[in-house]
């Protein structure tokens, strides 16, 4: 009599208990997976921070060094076109002189060249000042030739240009490992699904339901192992 | 035998306050990692702070010098045009040349020094030696600060929570172990238990090690 109703008995609480491990081992992998998906978005938040503190480091340098080369060109063009300007008045002082020699006023053709030798003076002086016309690499290799202007601003400019290239590559990396970081996260809010549906799993007392919750959960987690998969290769 | 069976009774037990043990060891090792990824990333504001004072500086410098080196050029030019005015024939010319001299020559050489005064920046051909200013600018700053020493901090501190999260990650993993441990009813639950605590320890001696080295590779900083 007492085996006839205990078997029910034993049997409710058997389909109640079933699949329960099963549960309990796909919720502790969930846990498993969410620390090793956290130790990877960790690393790529790591990376990304570095990244972005380089490339912000380098946007200071690359500010200063155009703040340098911009000082040093407007010195350099200022007495470069100081000499032209002091190169060309003694050239027209030289020719009224001339003029007024022709016209036989030898008094003021004199002086005139005073004044042309004076401007001359000036400009040899300012000539020394000047890089385009000191340099090599820049000053003109006959007369009548003038400096070679584009390749001082090119090599100028070099720099500052390395810098603002290398301070982009940083910005790409930061660009790349953020957004890596960001597909963790992602990752890891869908596993809190997984986590949910578990805990449902582990609530119901049908074990029909509890395998299906556990299904979807297994699904959910596939899910998220694809999505690692693919920011893990990007 | 005795104590075998007392092991087995109450291995439930043990095996929940040990989960607790470690999940307890787990937060704790999280919250470290975090504090030490927030002092990386101090760091690394503190070194970028450094490098906008050092840029600041240095920017200052480079107008302070081209600055002058404007004003010691100008000033040169003015002493050639002086020196050719007083070699005029003319008497009218020679008279403008030495009057220049006299009164505006002085206020320019003023407005260029310390180029056009100090023969330290003069070089042989008459020009200023601009680098030595630059130089010697430098040298006037009496609390310079190099972004690289911050950079450096935090590029540690930032390796060391690197090797923190793998010390987690081994907690969690010793978590699952024990966790399995308690929901086994086989004789295999004895030696997940052994891997769990086992992979417990290694964790907590990583997280011991990984703390030691970088505090005696900062040298206690």
């Amino acid at each position: 009599m007492s085996e006839t109703t205990e078997t029910p008995i034993l049997q409710v609480e058997q389909a109640s208990d079933k699949y329960k491990n099963l549960i309990v081992i796909l919720t502790v992998f969930t846990t498993v997976l969410a620390a090793v998906l956290a130790a990877l978005q960790a690393d790529a938040s790591i990376r990304s921070d570095i990244a972005n503190r380089d490339s912000q480091y380098l946007a200071i340098q690359a500010s200063g060094e155009l703040h340098r080369s911009g000082l040093e060109a407007n010195y350099e063009f200022t007495v470069f076109g100081d000499y032209m300007k002091n190169l060309q008045e003694s050239t027209i002082m030289q020719l009224t002189a001339l003029e007024q020699e022709q016209d036989g006023d030898d008094d003021a053709a004199r002086t005139t060249n005073e004044l042309a030798d004076i401007a001359q003076a000036r400009a040899d002086a300012a000539v020394k000042f000047s890089t385009l016309y000191s340099d090599p690499r820049y000053a003109p290799q006959g007369d009548d030739i003038m400096p070679r202007a584009e390749q001082y601003i090119i090599d100028i400019n070099a720099k500052s240009n390395e810098i603002v290239a290398q301070q982009n590559e940083s910005a790409d990396a930061y660009d790349r490992w953020n957004r890596k970081a960001d597909s963790y996260v992602t990752a890891l809010t869908i596993l809190a699904v997984a986590f949910f549906l578990f805990g449902l799993a582990q609530a119901v007392k049908s074990a029909r339901m509890r395998l299906a919750f556990a299904a979807f959960g297994i699904v959910v987690i596939l899910f998220t192992l694809f999505v690692s998969a693919i920011t893990l290769i990007a | 035998m005795k104590r075998s069976n007392w092991f087995i009774h109450r291995f439930e037990v043990i095996n929940a306050i040990l989960i607790a043990l470690v999940s307890l060891s787990t937060a704790l090792s999280v919250w470290r990692t975090n504090v030490i990824g927030s002092n990386a990333e101090e760091a690394s504001r503190r070194g970028l702070i450094d490098a906008v004072k050092n840029q600041a500086y240095e920017n200052e410098n480079y107008r302070k010098a081209y600055e002058e080196a404007g004003f010691a050029y100008q000033y040169a030019v003015k002493e050639a045009e002086v020196n050719a005015l007083e070699d005029a024939s003319s008497a009218e010319i020679r008279d403008r040349g030495v009057n220049i001299r006299q009164y505006l020559l002085p206020n320019m050489q003023l407005l260029a020094q310390p180029l056009a005064t100090d023969e330290k920046y003069r070089n042989a051909d008459g020009t200023y030696n601009l680098q030595k200013r630059m130089d010697d600018l430098r040298s006037e700053n009496t609390d310079p600060v190099d972004p690289a020493v911050s950079f450096k901090r935090a590029d540690s501190l930032f390796s060391q929570q690197r090797w923190l999260v793998i010390g987690s990650i081994l907690l969690a993993v010793s978590l699952f172990w024990l966790a399995l441990a308690e929901v086994s009813k086989d004789g295999s639950r004895t030696i997940q238990f052994v891997i769990g605590l086992a992979i417990y320890l290694i964790g907590v001696l990583w997280f011991v090690g990984v703390e030691m080295t970088f505090f005696f590779l900062r040298r206690g900083a």
